[in-house]
């Protein structure tokens, strides 16, 4: 079953990196965008396909991975199946963070934006941990409330923002709110990768002790986990990932959310392989929801984010309805 | 032996002590019984002694050597707690759970090896879980869950173990199950605290009571020294006949309300 569910993965990642590569290129068939991969054909169709395409996908696929990730490790380590970067307002302190840095900080300082984006992430991910705990550690409950007040804030920050933005850095101000990989580059992925990496082996290295936090902070403490250091080193990582994400791709919501759950259906609980999946299922499904964001009202393109509200608004009701 | 030792144990929450001045040892084969009205520490003072909570002042001792001097993983090979509640968000199967309990011997990166597959198994037919093994422990009813986390405990086969209120929500069956395992432990030379309400049970199981009251040890000592009439007027406030069974054995029997004392 799980060997199966890993072919499939494999094949869903192919499908969105080929159809996303190849998909509706402009003035070329199918078969001349393939060509183009290999660096033949006509010129225009190479810069369409090597220049643009492709580096909006790897973008897509580190973003969506790392929102995965971020969500996978939240869940445990709050111990509560509903946490998810947007809906706790991690998302919305990245985005905060770098957008005050977008529109106030000098051009030279502008490669501050991940780490602004980081330090805001942190912020709100300490706040609604500070906020949703109650004597028997973080209640759900509290938590997503926490997470309602932190969104609240930032938004209003970031419309502080966006006010103040001298005008030739408002549309791009403006994009960080959004969600969008239509800026991606090959630069931003580069620079992006260490904000995926890092954070990737930190977590796996804390695999054991994140499933053990699954199960409440007093049980985890029991069986030997180093709670406040682990709690920092996650947040710290989980931080990263989001602020990572945010810088240069912009807020986008549910993949936090709903990929774990999914994976976890398939996958079943344990931490590490859970969180390998996570990561790779997320990549794909943003890379899908892009292609679709692309696709949907072409030649108008839609912010993924409103892609991956629409997929995962019906998802978040749903498990609330479920949940205890 | 003395595997683990309250000295002048105080601690609470957020500056409110609950546990204040308490004195405790646990010693190799030996069960203690935690005993106490409803907010008296109980549930605090093995916090304390499973290092889960911090102690404000006075000392935790494992092996003879205070607690903040160990790794936590080093702590929790050796000391089991059973907290009374588990919350299960996420649907683990019960061996799963029970796996949790090998995490102190395997660090981070270590896969299970041949002893940690046997002490799941050993704990899985302790507890009588064999049959729902691979069931998610969310559906399982609140015995079965007490059942499951103790499990999980004896699975790290530590030295100590600490039981929150374990029994409350087992059947009668699976009360005197959870008595005689105690009883088996004990001769393997297991130190346990056990928390309980039954003083049935606790008589049952246990070498010594320990009876704390607004955070303070009221009562402690052998079973026979210990149970008294008026203990049990002073402490909770409740009438009872202490009679014996026909293996001379007390029993308690509440009768009424107490109308002296507390």
């Amino acid at each position: 079953m799980r060997r199966r569910a890993d072919v499939a993965l494999a094949g869903l990642l192919l499908v969105a990196v080929a159809a996303s590569l190849v998909v509706a290129v402009p003035g070329a068939s199918t078969g001349e965008a393939f060509a183009a991969l290999a660096g033949g054909g006509r010129p225009e169709v190479v810069t369409i396909v090597v220049g643009i395409r492709l580096p909006r996908l790897a973008l897509a696929l580190a973003v969506g991975a790392a929102l995965a990730l971020a969500g996978a490790a939240l869940q445990a380590l709050l111990a509560n199946p509903l946490a998810d970067p947007f809906l706790l307002g991690i998302s919305g302190g990245g985005a905060a963070a770098a957008t005050a840095a977008y529109a106030l900080l000098p051009i030279a300082a502008l490669g501050l934006i991940p780490a602004a984006a980081m330090a805001g992430a942190a912020c709100a991910t300490t706040v609604v941990w500070w906020m949703s705990r109650g004597p028997l550690g973080p209640s759900p409950t509290r938590m997503l409330l926490a997470g309602v007040a932190v969104n609240a804030a930032t938004s209003a920050l970031i419309l502080t923002m966006l006010a103040l933005a001298p005008s030739p850095r408002l549309a791009g101000a403006l994009a960080i709110t959004m969600g969008s990989f239509a800026s991606a580059s090959p630069d931003a992925v580069l620079w992006l990768l260490p904000y995926l990496l890092v954070p990737a082996v930190v977590l796996l290295h804390h695999g054991r002790d994140l499933g053990l936090l699954a199960l409440g902070e007093e049980s985890a403490a029991a069986l030997g986990v180093e709670l406040a250091a682990v709690r920092r080193t996650v947040f710290l990582a989980a931080a990263a990932l989001c602020g990572g994400a945010v810088a240069f791709a912009g807020v986008i919501g549910f993949i936090g959310l709903v990929t774990p759950h999914l994976a976890r259906l398939i996958w079943g609980m344990e931490p590490r392989r859970l969180f390998l999946r996570s990561a790779l299922a997320g990549a794909a499904l943003t890379a899908l929801g892009d292609l679709l964001a692309r696709r949907a009202l072409a030649p108008v393109e839609l912010p993924v984010g409103v892609v991956t509200a629409v997929l995962g608004v019906p998802f978040f009701v749903a498990l609330l309805r479920r949940a205890p | 032996m003395t595997l683990l030792r309250g000295l002048g144990l105080h601690g609470g929450y957020g500056g409110r002590p609950v546990v204040r001045g308490v004195e405790i040892e646990v010693t190799e084969g030996r069960c203690v019984a935690l005993l106490g009205p409803n907010g008296a520490g109980k549930t605090t003072l093995v916090r304390l002694l499973a290092g889960v909570l911090p102690a404000e002042r006075g000392a935790v001792e494992l092996l003879g050597r205070p607690l903040h001097a160990w790794r936590r993983r080093e702590v929790a090979r050796e000391v089991a707690l059973v907290p009374q509640q588990v919350h299960f968000a996420f649907p683990l199967t019960v061996r799963e759970v029970i796996e949790q309990g090998r995490a102190p011997h395997l660090g981070p990166w270590r896969p299970p090896g041949p002893e940690d597959h046997a002490a799941v198994a050993e704990a899985i037919a302790r507890l009588d879980l064999a049959g729902l093994a691979d069931a998610p422990v969310q559906r399982l009813s609140g015995g079965e869950r007490q059942r499951v986390v103790l499990a999980r405990a004896l699975a790290t086969r530590a030295r100590v173990l600490l039981l929150d209120e374990p029994a409350t929500a087992l059947d009668l069956r699976h009360q005197l199950d959870l008595a005689a395992t105690i009883g088996r432990l004990r001769e393997e030379g297991v130190g346990a605290v056990v928390v309980v309400h039954d003083w049935n049970l606790a008589l049952q199981i246990a070498d010594e009571l320990v009876v704390l009251q607004e955070g303070q040890v009221v009562a402690a000592g052998r079973p026979e020294e210990t149970l008294r009439a008026e203990l049990f007027s002073a402490t909770f406030g409740v009438d009872v006949e202490i009679l014996r069974g026909r293996d001379g054995r007390p029993v308690v029997v509440p009768r009424a309300a107490s109308t002296a004392g507390a």
